[in-house]
């Protein structure tokens, strides 16, 4: 029991993290929380069964082309729902522009693709149940975002300038970094990022239209629990949410699993709203 | 230094601009010639950091023309006045703290040919020992003076034609505000032209050629700094602008 | 524009004032006499549609003061929909516990979904609006997946009957005259709200937060009692559902409710009544009339939340504000009128002076405030100089509470200030304005001073929900401080103008105006003659005179050395969160430091 729990923990914790990160990575250049991070998680998942299965497209072309399509989605979501709020941002109308093409994207899969879950392919054969693929690969797919974005923002002249854009937006524009193009690439990356989170958590969740609600909200709470922005904090609260969730449904069942999940999100918002590793934002003067 | 027949290098006429319904500049009109250090002087709210912001694209100019080496600035933007060689160090020395000296330098060299950049931050450097010798250290444990200077090595990475300073003396000890000036001084030689906004007078008189005041959004004064009398008109500009 | 409140305030239909402006109630009688008719002109078919509607206007009256008055985004209220219907079934039914009549178990429904309404709410206390988009958005997942899940109680994925109500309400018409009762009840309820000082201070939290806190109003205390109403509310409609649906299962309360109880309030308009009403009937309507769209109805939804946001994010309301376009007069002037003053004189109280005494504050490593004191007497005028960056916003700050300093006292008449604490200077007499205006736009210029007296009203929120006689006490009070107010500071012919339509000049004098209707003993004014052109500060410096002469001590952060020098008696002097001099004009004028910091800087 010990071993599902850590298994299918760490695999949804993998996930959430992902999806966390997702969000991050979009509100480090636009201080925005987009709602199209859960959308995305479950596009990789509708887009890699779409490619793979139902057209029979080879695996890694496949995911190639999913990457394609969220990347797209990406840049969708900073041109319309993003850049013309950004304006008014005290008012918030990100969330409602986000949400709105969040929404547009779950519909357009519930009629197009199914509004049942449907299955997604296998890459790497049957294995014993614990290691199965279902498990590894979205902590594989974890692991490997978290060093490409290290190399990314330590080691290349773009990574630093995003970077330098979401610490300080006017100081960069003063330097003459393109604040534009590096807001559109953020939105991007990010949508790769959570379509990676759908794509390699398929076993687990398969191809399922209603994996985007639940990925905005289970994807939020580690950004909660970790600070805006925050990327360490939000794998660190990623997997411990995994963790959790999955200790909490043999504890006490899968209803009050949910309750426990969500009543941790209120408790941590409560006590600590900059996330329990979020640095207090400091007041520049 | 002052060569009247040179062209000028930024030609600004009658600029209006200002945030959202708040106009701060009423039609300013003022140039700047190559090689030449000009002092902008004023009360607090005169709008001098939005003339620099409106010159270097930060903010949009609203009526009025804008020309720098004989070429508009109009819509550019901060990314396109910088590739044209005029470099804006905002107020405030703000230095992006989690990155280190040398990565701040490399940043703005973000358009600098990738064989010419290193090369550049190397120049850069030169002119600061005391931030060269930490150059792998984040830009959050440099002391203000030091985040003062990092904000101007960030200016010289991009050799530009015209440097504008937004008080680069705030929050600094004497000693440091000598140190940051006295490289303006160094940039008059090497023929930079430089747009300096100071709040001490004296300091800024003595590195400069020229002088404007701005007060409530206009040129309320424009002499040559090495005007005996400059303290007291400056005084009477201020007050009797109405 | 008549200055007389006192006739203003007693007009009858002034309980159904919507967003500060005279609506009139005609529109409501009209859509409720429409509704009426219903049974009387169509099928049964269309009664249940009209039920339909009637119950989900029962939720939406309560939501559109949380989301298009308060602005907060509660994106899932379907969650409290079907916990109100979950309960009012269950209870009813006697699955657990014994039946309970109807009656008590929807009023069961309206304390469970009132209680769910303040715990989903807890992060809008504190946090940004998108954390409580996400809360409401997370409860709804959650309540979903418990409907689905336990089994025992709410009958899983087969659901369970809804309850059956008692005759004369068992029949299709006798239930939707029931719920049309309740709907048109709740109307009222909620207009009044929204015509009250609690209306315009969930529009000032939503717009002006800062000034909010400058007023006294507290923003969890306010959002606490607006969460109630509104969870009560959606647990009684879903209770109203169940019984209409007769038949309840998870499937009933998708998402998609929500996208429809949420775009109804936008596209109506946020801080309006009849925008939302009028949203949540046609957003009803539409499926049935455009059948062969019904499947694409939630992508519509969407499409249209988007491009309502985009491109008119005011809505219906904003869009048919015909009145707001007709061209203001140009040329206008701001002429204050002193002789009015008399009536805003501070209450009489001992000579209080405000004393600053070492205070120390540091943001990081910056001293932005290090070991200032200044004392501004009653009646004086203290002007407070320097050059940026030497912390006179920031005393300001510290004074009015924004920010509690590391060390020091600030006390007023003798009784120490709460430090950090800006909610509580209103009661001591202290209001202030701001560098830049905090104005709420689309209020009118007379709503925008009203606010500057909420703490002053009487009414609490429950009697002004049912329009006790209180309520209309306070608005007249409101009413006629605030046209005397404006007729001071000079604009009382604007008094129905939108605020976002006035120069940024006015607004400084309508900033003025909402302070002085704390009728202040101690008044801060930061930078109130910047953009003001020169027969302006005139005026301006005038004014502030008078209001100092009036009794109340004036602390005046200023950059025109003229006005300054033309009107404090005391002057002080900051450099580097340190004072550098302090003395009368004369003094400081001389001051060779002071004269080289200053008109340096």
């Amino acid at each position: 029991m010990l071993t599902s729990i850590i298994s299918t923990g760490l695999a949804m914790g993998a996930i959430y993290a992902l999806i966390g990160i997702t969000y991050n990575t979009m509100y480090s250049t636009s201080r925005v929380m987009s709602f199209t991070a859960g959308q995305l998680g479950m596009l990789g998942g509708v887009f890699g069964a779409l490619f793979i299965l139902r057209f029979g497209i080879n695996s890694v072309v496949g995911f190639g082309l999913t990457m394609m399509v969220c990347a797209f989605i990406g840049v969708v979501t900073e041109l319309v729902a993003v850049r013309p709020v950004l304006k008014s941002i005290e008012q918030h109308l990100y969330v409602l522009s986000t949400l709105a093409l969040a929404l547009m994207i779950s519909q357009v899969v519930a009629i197009e693709w199914s509004t049942e879950p449907q299955a997604f392919p296998r890459f790497f054969g049957t294995a014993a149940a614990l290691i199965d693929e279902k498990f590894w690969f979205p902590v594989a797919a974890c692991a490997a975002t978290v060093i490409g974005l290290e190399v990314l923002y330590k080691h290349t002249l773009t990574g630093r300038a995003f970077k330098a854009v979401a610490e300080d937006n006017l100081a960069a524009q003063a330097l003459g970094l393109p604040e534009r193009n590096l807001r559109i690439a953020s939105y991007a990356l990010a949508a790769m990022i959570g379509g990676l989170a759908g794509f390699s958590g398929g076993s687990l969740l398969l191809a399922f239209v209603a994996n985007g609600g639940l990925l905005n909200f289970y994807g939020f709470v580690p950004v909660a629990l970790g600070g805006l922005g925050n990327n360490r904090g939000a794998i660190v609260g990623g997997f411990g949410l995994g963790l959790f969730q999955q200790a909490a449904s043999f504890l006490v069942g899968g209803i009050f699993a949910s309750v426990a999940v969500f009543s941790l999100f209120i408790i941590v918002l409560l006590i600590a709203p900059q996330g329990l590793f979020g640095a207090p934002q400091s007041r520049r003067v | 230094m002052l060569t009247s027949v040179a062209e000028p290098l930024l030609d600004i006429a009658d600029v209006h601009s200002g945030y959202g319904k708040i106009v701060v500049l009423h039609g300013v009109t003022m140039h700047i010639k190559p090689g030449e250090v000009v002092a902008l002087l004023g009360p607090n709210g005169a709008g001098k950091s939005t003339l620099l912001r409106t010159i270097s694209g930060l903010i949009a100019c609203s009526a009025g023309s804008m020309r720098f080496s004989g070429e508009s600035l109009g819509g550019l933007g901060p990314r396109g006045t910088v590739q044209r060689g005029l470099a804006h160090i905002i107020e405030g020395h703000r230095i992006f703290t989690q990155q280190t000296v040398y990565d701040n330098l490399l940043l703005a060299g973000y358009d600098v040919p990738r064989s010419e950049r290193k090369a550049r931050v190397e120049e850069a450097l030169t002119y600061f020992p005391e931030i060269a010798a930490k150059r792998n250290d984040a830009g959050s444990t440099l002391s203000g003076g030091q985040q003062q200077m990092l904000a101007v090595a960030q200016g010289l990475v991009q050799k530009p034609k015209l440097l504008m300073l937004d008080e680069p003396s705030a929050g600094l000890s004497p000693v440091l505000v000598d140190r940051v000036l006295a490289v303006v001084d160094q940039l008059r030689v090497a023929g930079t032209a430089v747009l300096l906004v100071e709040q001490l007078i004296e300091k800024a008189l003595s590195v400069s050629d020229r002088v404007y005041a701005l007060a409530q959004g206009r040129v309320v004064l424009e002499q040559p700094a090495n005007l005996p009398d400059l303290p007291r008109l400056l005084e009477r500009a201020y007050l009797d602008q109405n | 524009m008549s200055a007389d409140g006192a006739q203003a305030g007693l007009e009858p239909l002034s309980a159904l004032k919507v967003g500060g402006a005279n609506a009139s109630v005609v529109p409501f009688l009209a859509i409720f006499a429409l509704a009426a008719a219903v049974p009387f002109i169509g099928n049964d078919y269309w009664v249940l549609i009209a039920t339909r509607a009637a119950v989900y206007w029962v939720l939406v009256s309560g939501l559109t003061l949380v989301i298009g008055y308060a602005g907060q985004l509660a994106i899932g209220y379907v969650a409290l929909l079907t916990l109100g219907a979950y309960v009012t079934s269950v209870l009813a039914a006697g699955n657990v516990l014994p039946p309970i009549p109807v009656f008590a178990a929807l009023a069961l429904a309206g304390l469970v979904g009132a209680v769910a309404g303040v715990i989903v709410g807890l992060p809008a206390l504190r946090l940004r609006t998108f954390y409580f988009a996400m809360t409401t958005l997370g409860f709804a997942t959650i309540v979903t997946q418990i409907a689905l899940a336990w089994q025992s109680v709410t009958g899983g994925g087969i659901g369970l009957s809804g309850p059956e109500m008692p005759a004369p309400f068992n029949t299709t018409r006798g239930f939707f005259f029931f719920c049309l009762a309740a709907a048109a009840m709740c109307t009222w309820m909620s207009s009044n709200i929204a015509g009250s000082r609690y209306g315009r201070s969930l529009v000032a939290i939503r717009d002006a937060d800062v000034a909010a806190e400058a007023v006294g109003i507290s923003k969890p205390g306010l959002l606490t009692k607006v969460f109630i109403f509104c969870g009560a509310l959606a647990g009684i409609a879903g209770g109203l559902f169940a019984s209409l649906q007769t038949y309840i299962t998870p499937d009933a309360f998708t998402f998609d409710l929500s996208l429809l109880f949420f775009i109804s309030i936008l596209i109506g308009g946020r801080g309006s009544i009849l925008g939302p009403l009028i949203g949540t009937i046609v957003l009803t309507l539409l499926p049935e009339i455009a059948a062969p769209l019904a499947a694409w109805s939630a992508f519509l939804y969407a499409a249209m939340l988007l491009a309502v946001v985009l491109l008119i994010p005011g809505g219906i309301a904003a869009l048919l504000d015909f009145k707001s376009r007709a061209p203001l007069e140009t040329g206008r002037t701001i002429a204050p009128r002193l002789d009015m003053l008399s009536a805003l004189a501070p209450a009489v109280g001992n000579q209080e002076t405000l004393s600053v005494r070492d205070v120390v504050l540091t943001f990081g490593a910056v001293r932005a405030i290090d070991g200032a004191s200044l004392d501004v007497a009653s009646g004086q005028i203290h002007g407070l100089i320097g050059p940026n960056g030497s912390g006179k916003t920031t005393i300001l700050n510290v004074i009015s509470g924004f920010y509690a300093p590391n060390s020091g006292d600030v006390q007023l008449g003798g009784v120490p200030l709460e430090a950090g604490d800006p909610v509580t200077r209103t009661r001591h007499g202290i209001a202030r304005t701001f560098q830049t205006p905090r104005i709420v736009g689309e209020a009118c210029v007379l709503d925008n001073v009203m606010l500057g007296g909420t703490i002053n009203g009487r009414a609490g929120f429950f009697a002004t929900l049912l329009s006790l006689p209180g309520s209309f006490r306070d608005e007249r009070m409101f009413r006629s401080q605030a046209l005397a107010a404006l007729a001071c500071v000079g604009l009382d012919g604007l008094a129905d103008v939108r605020a976002d339509r006035l120069q940024h000049s006015e607004l400084r004098f309508v900033e003025i105006a909402r302070a002085l209707m704390s009728r202040p003993k101690l008044l801060l004014l930061d930078e109130p003659a910047a953009g003001l052109s020169v027969h302006e500060i005139v005026h301006l410096g005038q004014l502030v005179k008078a209001i100092a002469a009036n009794g109340a001590a004036v602390l005046l952060v200023e950059h025109h050395a003229d006005l300054i020098f033309g009107i404090c008696a005391h002057v002080t002097v900051l450099n580097l969160g340190r004072v550098l001099a302090e003395g009368t004009p004369d003094q400081i004028r001389v001051n060779k430091e002071v004269v080289s910091a200053y008109l340096g800087g």
